[in-house]
């Protein structure tokens, strides 16, 4: 196992990085204009706004990850290998979550659910995938009802499978902790099958990935998805 | 200091103590995310997003206790009363994993320094919080509430553990089979001898630096509460065994046909009620109190539909027959079973088995089920052995596993190949390896094994108490031991009958699925997977 899971030393860690980031960032910070608030109702008193810059930054690197066949179940029900899903010609954009985690999954979920929205109507063009690291009791149900919480459309699909196929998802992309709560933040995009993943430590913003995603050119440049 | 503590007590002191109502009102909105006035509590996460009701509670990180919890690299603080405004209690010091480091970098809250944390996310020395941390809006009012609630959460005297002894009891319905009661009983005290032959004494330093498998804290109490009559009178005995003689959790136990009265009172009591030995469990997931194992026969029927719906969707018209006795936990399962059929499109028959004797009955039964495409056998040893040898069997049988007896099933020869049963465990041979810990255990410490799966599970059960217990330290609280349960679940290695366990927040039921399997030879108790694990 990787040391990923020696707290004291990435909490320290943690403390710097939070101490680093000046006060007055989010102080001066006007109200995020959150573009999934506009199918929000109206609120008497708004929250204080929560600055972007205020989650941790994410390092970013480039792996050549070798993707295994292994056998998952997308939340249609449907049984698929993880390689075909993820080689129909579009770039892919990765990340792994629970249904019943509370503190990392409902922000790295937000993020998709921004970038799928500020993807606009490109989204059909890029393959958004979640994978769970609970797969026993993230079933195809549960996986939908989580989809809907943050509207995910047909262009983002969610996936469990066997213990053991989840697991060996997670160590083909080193993310794997033994332990679902032992889980970082980790965003992978790949522009097209047989090119590098890049690989997002810490939360790669919607901004961010949407660069990424343009950085190679079109996002359309890819093939148009063949769905089985 | 002393100036210091004078203004913690002024700080602090202008709040009164909630009450009974109010009380109520600040857990609707810690709990669940509900303002005094029914609105929603509203925040906004980092990144923008705005969360309000349930998903802006703060019991989702920081949790019922009040305790917090360790995600990845992220520690969510304690928040109760003593770690916030660090009230002096003259106690050892209250220490949870990482929780230490976190809030003895910092100053003590006040009322007002508490309120900017929650509000605009800076902590009493001007720092920013965690990014985890949403900022929310909460007027006055609703912020003294709060502010009322943490100073007394998780703060209380707990009742079993006030003094140096934990109390625990263990529960036994009077309808348990008495082999498999006494079978429990032996490890269990076995267990908490064992514990307190650890046990060093009052002061702290006595105490060593192993974290072993077993708390060593305090001394361990367990008593034994036997249940008389009829289950509408078991609640009420609880109470009065309660009230006499109050204890910090319930652990382990054994039931027969229910368990839904104690089910009952450990979530009324919030009483930790840590996996006990029945095959017919609770299922209400949004309970916090009980937990266990699987969801049993409830499990093994849903494993059945999964394989038999499956295969009606292949267009095919079904017809399947059931088996069970109404005075057992059999009829649950085949109500269960009969409902996600219907929903398929199968026909379900239905049969209740009265005979005492039943072999004419069996023999009628399997004559009709010659012409059905299923029969489900929800029945005991001594039913499976009374099925006719001499006609042939039916095309397919379904066998409860949990009821028949496992691999162990009496079923006449004819029978044998026919038959899947369901096994909610790991196969014989896969569990053997993790099973020599604790059988191991059994002969170190004498215990004779009279029932392997009643005492595995027990043995779990236990092991699994000591280890969330071990990390409380000195932080008792029932709530915080549920929370710990379900964060130490995953990171064992020694399941015993089970490939795995796990829980989290909204999951009760730590296995989640089963095996179909069938016989391998003609006679004898080798089996093999007639299917991967199936998760329903």
């Amino acid at each position: 196992m990787s040391g990923r899971g020696n707290i004291p030393v990435s909490l320290r860690a943690m403390l710097i990085s939070v101490l680093a980031a000046p006060l007055t960032l989010w102080a001066a910070a006007a109200p995020v204009s959150d573009p999934g608030a506009a199918d929000q109702h109206e609120f008497a008193a708004a929250p204080a706004a929560h600055s972007p810059d205020a989650l941790p930054l994410a390092t970013r690197s480039l792996v050549n990850y070798l993707v295994p066949a292994i056998r998952l179940v997308r939340d249609d029900g449907k049984d698929v290998t993880l390689i075909d899903e993820l080689n129909d010609g579009r770039p892919v954009v990765l990340n792994f979550i629970y249904t019943s985690c509370s503190g990392i999954c409902p922000l790295a979920s937000h993020i998709f659910s921004q970038l799928q929205y500020q993807l606009g109507a490109e989204r059909d063009h890029v393959h958004l995938v979640s994978i769970s690291v609970d797969p026993e009791q993230d079933t195809p149900a549960r996986l939908r009802a989580y989809a809907q919480q943050y509207s995910a459309g047909p262009s983002w699909q969610h996936y469990t499978g066997s213990a053991d196929a989840s697991s060996a998802a997670q160590r083909a992309f080193d993310v794997y902790t033994g332990d679902k709560m032992g889980h970082t933040p980790v965003t992978l995009v790949r522009m097209a099958p047989g090119q590098p993943w890049v690989r997002f430590d810490g939360f790669a913003t919607a901004d961010m990935l949407l660069k990424e995603l343009h950085g190679q050119g079109q996002v359309m440049a890819a093939a148009s998805p063949t769905r089985p | 200091m002393l100036a210091c503590s004078l203004l913690a007590v002024s700080a602090w002191g202008r709040l009164k103590p909630l009450s009974e109502p109010a009380l109520k009102d600040a857990e609707a909105l810690y709990r669940e995310g509900v303002l005094p006035d029914g609105q929603s509590l509203r925040g906004t996460r980092a990144g923008g997003e705005a969360i309000e009701g349930r998903a802006a509670a703060c019991a989702n990180c920081h949790r019922r206790s009040g305790f917090g919890v360790e995600e990845g690299r992220t520690i969510v603080p304690p928040i109760t009363g003593r770690y916030l405004f660090r009230e002096s209690t003259g106690a050892s010091p209250m220490v949870h994993s990482g929780a230490e480091a976190v809030s003895s970098q910092r100053s003590r809250y006040s009322s007002e320094t508490l309120a900017r944390a929650i509000r605009e996310g800076i902590d009493p020395d001007g720092r920013t919080l965690d990014y985890l941390m949403p900022r929310f809006a909460l007027d006055d009012a609703s912020m003294a509430l709060l502010t009322g609630y943490l100073k007394q959460l998780s703060s209380h005297p707990v009742p079993g553990a006030l003094t140096d002894i934990v109390e625990f009891a263990t529960i036994v319905t009077p309808d348990a089979d008495p082999v498999k009661r006494d079978a429990m009983l032996d490890v269990l005290n076995h267990f908490f001898d064992r514990n307190n032959a650890f046990y060093r004494g009052a002061d702290p330093t006595l105490q060593g630096p192993l974290r072993s498998h077993v708390a060593t804290g305090r001394s361990w109490q367990l008593r034994v509460w036997e249940l008389t009559g009829s289950p509408e009178t078991w609640e009420e005995q609880l109470q009065r065994r309660f009230k006499a003689d109050p204890v910090f959790a319930v652990i382990s136990g054994i039931g027969a046909n229910t368990w839904e009265p104690v089910h009952r009172f450990c979530e009324r009591q919030s009483l930790p009620c840590l996996m006990p030995n029945v095959d017919l469990p609770v299922v209400a997931e949004s309970d916090f109190y009980p937990v266990y194992f699987s969801r049993g026969v409830l499990l093994e029927a849903d494993v059945i539909a999964s394989r038999l719906g499956a295969e009606a969707n292949a267009g095919k018209p079904r017809r399947v027959i059931q088996v069970f006795r109404s005075d057992d936990i059999g009829a649950a399962a085949a109500r269960q079973l009969a409902g996600a059929l219907a929903a398929a499109g199968v026909t379900v028959a239905m049969h209740e088995l009265t005979s005492r004797h039943p072999a004419r009955e069996l023999s009628g039964v399997a004559r009709d089920a010659a012409s059905a495409d299923a029969l489900v056998l929800w029945l005991r040893p001594e039913d499976l052995k009374a099925l006719p040898a001499d006609a042939s069997a039916p095309r397919r049988v379904f066998v409860s596993g949990l009821m028949g007896g496992l691999e162990k099933a009496p079923l006449p020869q004819t029978w044998r190949d026919p038959t899947r049963l369901t096994y909610p465990f790991d196969l014989p041979t896969r569990r053997a390896i993790p099973m020599d810990y604790p059988l191991g255990w059994f002969r170190i410490q004498h215990i004779p094994v009279v029932d392997e799966r009643i005492q595995i599970d027990t043995y779990i059960a236990c092991s699994i108490l000591g280890e969330a217990a071990s990390t409380m330290r000195n932080d008792l609280v029932p709530d915080y031991l549920v929370e710990r349960v379900e964060v130490e679940l995953s990171h064992r290695l020694i399941n015993g009958y089970y490939p795995r366990l796990g829980l989290a927040p909204g999951q009760r039921f730590a296995s989640k699925g089963a095996y179909l399997v069938r016989f391998a030879d003609p006679s004898g108790e080798r089996i093999v997977a007639d299917s991967d694990w199936i998760v329903p």
